[in-house]
């Protein structure tokens, strides 16, 4: 049956199209569109391999709302904040819950160095939002399309042997719990839910509000060069410690890496550059394509290519430099590793990759993380370096990353919470000293699992 | 609701050029409620208001043109399990089947702005 609302639409339309004699054509259009809008369209995440059709898909605007949904609403309840989890945090088949509405801006405090922001704030509006009271944050992940409440709630974190991951940067949080009850957390008001809640993974409550801490409106120089891998892999322990931010890209049957550093300046800004990483993994999937069937070749053509390639240098606000354009799609896994044990593992995957011949174009990432004392930050009490490896979103990642993936366990990894991996709760609290501690914190603030679905039942050791 | 017909009934001399919320045809600016131009803003625009994306630009008639020749259930199918470069659900989590043909068919008509520079040069003429 038409409801009203489509019924003033079509009048509507007939209205608009009174003066092109064209309204046959549009009505019928118009009633294709409506048998079209009943389709019962499912949930995706970013790379399409994490998918659910919920009961309900909700978008409250404000905390009242949010009350009444996580109290009455379908269960498993889950917040989705991007939809860029690689893991299977977010499918359910009950309430489906997207904090778009409550987003933006609540207040800064210049001289104490913090901002509140909505936990439906995506990470890339922050940037601007900050600038604008002369802030910003400390830094910011290589992607910047998640929302704040997603982003801490799998740590989520960017690049810099002296810096956290984003969790490290609440100062304060508020929690929605399973009772529809708002509770203000912090290091004093709630010091061990602090622990707990900055790294959640949405199964303690809806986070609606973080204070993050902030620093003065900052420039950073980033530069770019490209090195063979073992020239890189022996400096990078010298650049981690250098520079303010490192990271760098093997790029996989080349020989070769990418990398990047970010250091405070002063100096001018320079125009932002085309972003050219997109026609580049395109030109690298061309080259797995045509040359697959002869390594040495393809590695002659990449060497000729990266070899060409003049260092790059940009000054911009540090929201500028730090974060990049991704329109490729691709399923990823990610671990993090002790610091020490980075560039041996790194090594053993460029050779278990290139031994197999896996097919492969994405590059490899190495990054470095600061160490923290959250719960089930996976870099509690350890200086780490992360590794990822990258699998287009259309072929199968399963082959690729179950090679990878003893590699990184062997060097005692935890897996990025938001990334795929094949750990079950008796790993995870093998590699966590506070996994007990997290597990009756959750228990007691909702002891229904309204938070839990099948897959953090699994990580939990939880029965439905 | 009252204030998307507010809006309607104050755009009513823009809706004998323009459709709406509805999809009139594609050669017909959309307007849309204010629920919609909520979702617009906070998914759609990303993306098709920023040339380097790649994605086709809003009210790019021409880029549409052959996409929209696909047919709605093609187009949705794409919106649903993303294409190229679009994440499925063009990162629109709360939207519907029928949020997203109407934003599809926002983006690929004429803006009411270039329908209406048109006319005034009609007139001039």
């Amino acid at each position: 049956m038409l409801s009203r609302r489509r019924l003033l639409q079509y009048a509507a339309s007939a209205s608009a199209l009174a003066a092109t004699g064209a309204i046959p054509a549009a009505i019928s259009d118009a009633f294709a569109a409506e048998e079209g809008a009943k389709r019962v369209i499912p949930w995706k995440n970013w790379s399409g391999a994490q998918s659910c059709t919920p009961a309900l898909r909700v978008a409250p605007s404000g905390e009242a709302e949010l009350a009444e949904i996580v109290s009455k609403g379908a269960t498993p309840i889950r917040a989705v904040g991007a939809g860029h989890s690689f893991s299977g945090l977010v499918p359910t088949e009950g309430t489906l819950l997207s904090l778009d509405r409550m987003s933006g801006l609540v207040s800064t405090d210049k001289a104490g160095g913090k901002a509140t922001f909505k936990a439906g704030t995506r990470l890339g509006a922050t940037g601007s939002l900050l600038a604008e009271n002369g802030l910003a944050l400390d830094n910011m992940p290589d992607i910047n399309k998640q929302t704040i409440a997603g982003a801490i709630s799998t740590a989520t974190h960017g690049t810099g042997s002296g810096i956290g991951s984003l969790s490290t940067f609440i100062d304060g949080m508020r929690l929605m719990t399973a009772s529809g009850e708002a509770v203000d957390i912090d290091a004093t008001k709630n010091p061990e839910l602090f622990q707990a809640a900055r790294v959640s993974l949405g199964a303690l409550g809806i986070v609606t509000e973080t204070t993050l801490k902030a620093r003065p409106l900052y420039k950073l120089k980033k530069r770019t060069w490209t090195a063979p891998v073992e020239e890189m892999l022996e400096q990078a322990p010298e650049l981690w410690s250098k520079h303010r931010n490192f990271e760098f890209y093997y790029i996989p049957y080349s020989g070769m890496t990418i990398g990047i550093i970010n250091d405070l300046t002063d100096e001018p800004e320079t125009p932002e550059p085309v972003n050219e990483d997109d026609d580049g993994l395109r030109q690298l999937q061309q080259l797995q394509d045509w040359l697959g069937w002869s390594p040495a070749t393809r590695r002659w053509v990449i060497q000729k290519i990266l070899g060409g390639m003049e260092p790059e240098t940009r000054v911009d606000y540090s929201h500028k430099t730090l974060s990049t354009e991704r329109n490729v799609r691709f399923n990823e896994m990610e671990y993090h590793l002790p610091r020490e044990a980075g560039t041996e593992a790194l090594r053993e995957v460029i050779e278990t990759i290139e031994m197999n011949d896996v097919e492969v174009f994405f590059p490899i990432e190495f990054r470095t993380v600061a160490p923290d004392d959250i719960w089930l930050s996976p870099f509690y009490k350890r200086e780490s370096c992360s590794i990822a490896v990258h699998r287009y979103h259309e072929e199968d990642y399963t082959p690729y990353f179950s090679l990878i993936e003893p590699i990184f366990r062997k060097h005692e990894g935890r897996p990025h919470w938001g990334k795929l991996n094949t750990l079950k709760a008796a790993d995870f609290a093998s590699l966590y000293p506070k996994w007990q501690d997290f597990l009756e914190v959750r228990e007691g603030l909702d002891p229904e699992g309204r938070f839990l679905n099948p897959y953090l039942r699994d990580v939990f050791g939880v029965e439905a | 609701m009252k204030n998307w017909m507010g809006i309607c009934v104050g755009a009513l001399t823009l809706m004998l050029l323009a459709g709406c919320d509805g999809k009139p045809d594609a050669m017909q600016p959309v307007v849309l409620n204010p629920e919609r131009t909520e979702l617009y803003a906070a998914s759609c625009k990303t993306c098709h208001e920023d040339p380097v994306t790649g994605a086709p630009q809003t009210h790019d008639t021409t880029a549409w043109e052959p996409r929209l020749a696909k047919g709605e259930d093609k187009l949705l199918d794409n919106i649903v399990n993303g294409f190229n470069g679009m994440p499925p659900l063009g990162q629109c989590i709360e939207c519907t089947a029928e949020d997203f043909l109407t934003l599809t068919h926002f983006m690929a008509a004429p803006s009411i702005a270039s329908l209406q520079e048109e006319n005034e040069e009609k007139e001039s003429q």
